[in-house]
């Protein structure tokens, strides 16, 4: 597998079955093995976590995507600023990653897993 | 043989306007000839036209084709008796006569038999229908033109037979859209949106009065202008919102530095220029409005005009300003209005406006040419031209005011006054920021006239040498105070004090991703830098020159937004550009990276 983890939302995890991806997202609820988010689109995700630390309420989940509702962590990183991140943003920026004219700008994944 | 349409050339031929467009589409006729038409005089465009002879069987009725269908005719698909079914026409009325123009056809069948024996129609009498204004025959057909928005028996060719029911004889009406300087024989009918004051004015050239009005009709706008002693014979005679007859006025170009009309010209009423009130009001618009949604102020440039419409929802009290040209004390007053985008915005009103301003409740107002200004981020202000109508009877109005009644009263705003620093703002204005490069290369302050700008820049260097130095400490007396023995003297002042208080005097070096600059900062700007006052750092600097350099060095690396003036200083023969910072803004990333969303987003990233 590649070393790039592109950020997403909710909505791109169907289309990046098996890769490496890194969802921003605020916890909602904390389980033993997981966790229920939310993604900067509103969509919600659950996070298998074994023996990942989830510390804050923000946070970024870097792990493989298992299906478009579901993600296997590898790390979480805590995002927190002052309370609130505004989501909204997050998600304009995550889209505009995508988009084909910041093709040199963003890394991208190859067709090699 | 296809089968035709019968009783459709009829029908087209006596039809009256309104029903002529929705009668032909899914009509099939037969063409009986197409011939080309060479170019009439009138016509500037050299392209062909197509006279046509269409036929449903019966009779049979001239038209044109229209250009766009030129190609069909070229390329042999449409000729002598072709059937065809007609999608869509238009009809022009020209000189009382009908002219019906094909725009989309499509073939059904060619090289067939003309088909039954039609005849000409039986002979309408024709109707003055509305015609179109343009006298010239316009051949390049257009829905929008035929079926002008025109209010029925207003308009009429200039050549035409007037027999218009104004009663007016002899003259007939021109549309404002149509004044030139090289016709003087008109008469325009129009409202009167606006009368301004007399104003009077002295220069050097001599003094006189003025007052102006702006005329509407629907066909446009226009201002008119009256000078000394017109003056005094026009401006009883003149009433906002009236509709009168004005004819010999004299039509110059227009002075774009004095007015938001939209015209290349304008009327100077003169002596014998004749204004008649005109009692039939119908067909001249009421105001018309392109209301800007508040949200959207930022992206006008200041200076620029526009319309509002929103809900008054606070009104401030009577304040007065001097003004520093004529000395004179001019009333003013401050309204905060809001609309449905969840924006507000500071409103100023001014002069008779300020004073008669009265309301109770929270009314609809509308605004037309205002002028948009950077004060506190963005703000409006009524200018001579604009118009203010409360509490319109317009469909905007009325959402406005059913919005607010449902939730738009309990909803909180975004604020157009920037609430960055409180004070009023030397403008930082995203839209006009430049880069450093930019900046040097357009040799800003290089002229006579301090001019500003504003950019994002990180501090590189400080001089740490000279930071401070002491200061006078009476409120707004920053004269700088000297050591005489058991005091510090006030020169200014003339007052002698224990202890100064520091002010910072600093040269940064910036630098973006294009050039560096050297920044001129005062004290406002050290304690954004540091964060502490200039007393404190003097302190440290005598005291810790470690604890000095760490905080110099801490202080370096930082990114800002600066608002700066450029002038020209003279210093030892050498003239040089100054970049003195008038305010100095710590980023706020979350409303810098909103910005550059937009910005992507916008078409100019496309």
């Amino acid at each position: 597998m590649s070393d790039i983890s592109m950020r997403v939302n909710a909505g791109r995890l169907a289309g990046l079955k098996g890769r490496t991806v890194r969802l921003p997202c605020k916890v909602l609820r904390l389980a033993d093995d997981t966790a229920l988010v939310e993604a900067s689109d509103g969509g919600q995700v659950e996070v298998q976590r074994k023996n990942v630390d989830v510390t804050a309420t923000y946070i970024e989940v870097v792990g493989s995507v298992v299906n478009a509702t579901s993600i296997k962590a590898l790390t979480a990183i805590p995002l927190d600023s002052e309370g609130e991140i505004d989501m909204k943003l997050v998600n304009d920026t995550i889209e505009l990653s995508f988009e084909s004219r910041f093709d040199k700008v963003f890394p991208r994944y190859t067709d090699s897993i | 043989m296809s089968q035709l349409s019968s009783g459709i050339c009829r029908r087209l031929n006596e039809a009256p306007q309104e029903e002529i467009e929705q009668l032909a589409s899914g009509h099939t006729v037969q063409l009986l000839s197409v011939k080309k038409v060479s170019p009439t005089t009138n016509t500037t465009t050299p392209t062909d036209r197509y006279r046509i002879i269409i036929s449903d069987g019966v009779h049979f009725i001239q038209a044109m084709l229209a250009t766009q269908l030129n190609d069909l005719v070229t390329a042999g698909e449409i000729n002598k008796n072709t059937v065809v079914v007609i999608d869509r026409l238009a009809c022009n009325f020209v000189q009382d006569k009908r002219l019906i123009i094909v725009l989309d056809l499509h073939v059904v069948s060619r090289d067939e038999e003309k088909i039954g024996a039609p005849t000409a129609p039986p002979a309408v009498q024709e109707v003055t229908a509305p015609a179109d204004a343009q006298a010239a025959p316009s051949f390049v057909a257009s829905p929008a033109a035929s079926s002008s928005t025109v209010q029925a028996k207003q308009q009429q060719t200039r050549t035409g037979p007037s027999t218009g029911p104004s009663g007016r004889s002899g003259k007939s009406v021109y549309p404002i859209e149509g004044l030139s300087p090289y016709q003087n024989n008109w008469t325009i009918k129009a409202r009167v949106t606006q009368k301004s004051d007399i104003r009077t004015w002295s220069n050097q050239r001599g003094e006189g009065k003025l007052f102006n009005v702006t005329l509407m009709d629907e066909t446009g706008e226009i201002r008119a202008t009256a000078f000394n002693t017109v003056v005094d014979d026009l401006y009883d005679k003149f009433e906002e919102g009236k509709v009168y007859y004005i004819s010999k006025a004299r039509v110059n170009l227009a002075k774009k530095k004095f007015s938001n009309i939209q015209n290349d010209y304008e009327l100077s009423l003169e002596k014998n220029t004749e204004v008649e009130e005109c009692l039939e009001t119908t067909g001249v618009p009421m105001m018309k409005y392109s209301f800007v949604p508040l949200s959207s102020l930022e992206e006008l440039q200041k200076d620029h005009t526009c319309d509002v419409i929103g809900i008054v929802k606070e009104v401030g009290p009577i304040g007065e300003i001097t003004s520093k040209a004529s000395n004179k004390t001019i009333p003013k007053r401050d309204l905060t209005i809001v609309d449905k985008s969840q924006y507000s915005v500071r409103l100023t009103l001014w002069g008779k406006q300020a004073e008669q301003f009265t309301t109770d409740d929270l009314p609809v107002v509308a605004f037309k040419g205002v002028k948009v200004g950077d004060f506190g981020g963005r703000s409006l202000s009524m200018v001579s031209t604009s118009i203010m109508s409360i509490a319109p009877d317009i469909e905007e109005a009325h959402l406005l005011r059913g919005w607010y009644d449902g939730i738009g009263s309990g909803e909180s705003f975004q604020s157009h006054s920037s609430a960055l620093s409180g004070a009023s703002f030397g403008g930082f204005n995203r839209n006009e920021m430049r880069h450093l490069s930019d900046v040097k290369e357009s040799q800003l302050g290089m002229s006579d006239k301090p001019e500003v700008f504003c950019c994002r820049a990180t501090i590189a260097h400080i001089k740490s040498e000279n930071i401070s130095y002491p200061a006078c400490p009476t409120q707004d007396c920053n004269k700088k105070v000297v050591d005489v023995g058991d005091g510090w003297k006030c020169e200014k002042c003339d007052k002698t004090f224990e202890r100064p208080e520091y002010r910072y005097i600093m040269s940064m070096a910036v630098a973006d991703w294009s050039a560096q600059a050297w920044f001129q900062g005062f004290n406002e700007a050290g304690l954004v830098v540091f964060g502490k006052t200039a007393d404190e750092v003097h302190e440290i600097k005598e005291n810790n020159e470690a604890e000095y350099n760490a905080l110099m060095a801490q202080s370096t690396g930082v990114t800002f937004n600066f608002s700066c003036r450029a002038k020209q200083d003279t210093y030892n023969d050498q003239t040089r550009v100054r970049y003195g910072i008038s305010k100095i803004i710590p980023l706020d990333y979350h409303e810098e990276a909103k910005c550059l969303v937009e910005l992507l987003k916008s078409s100019w990233a496309q």
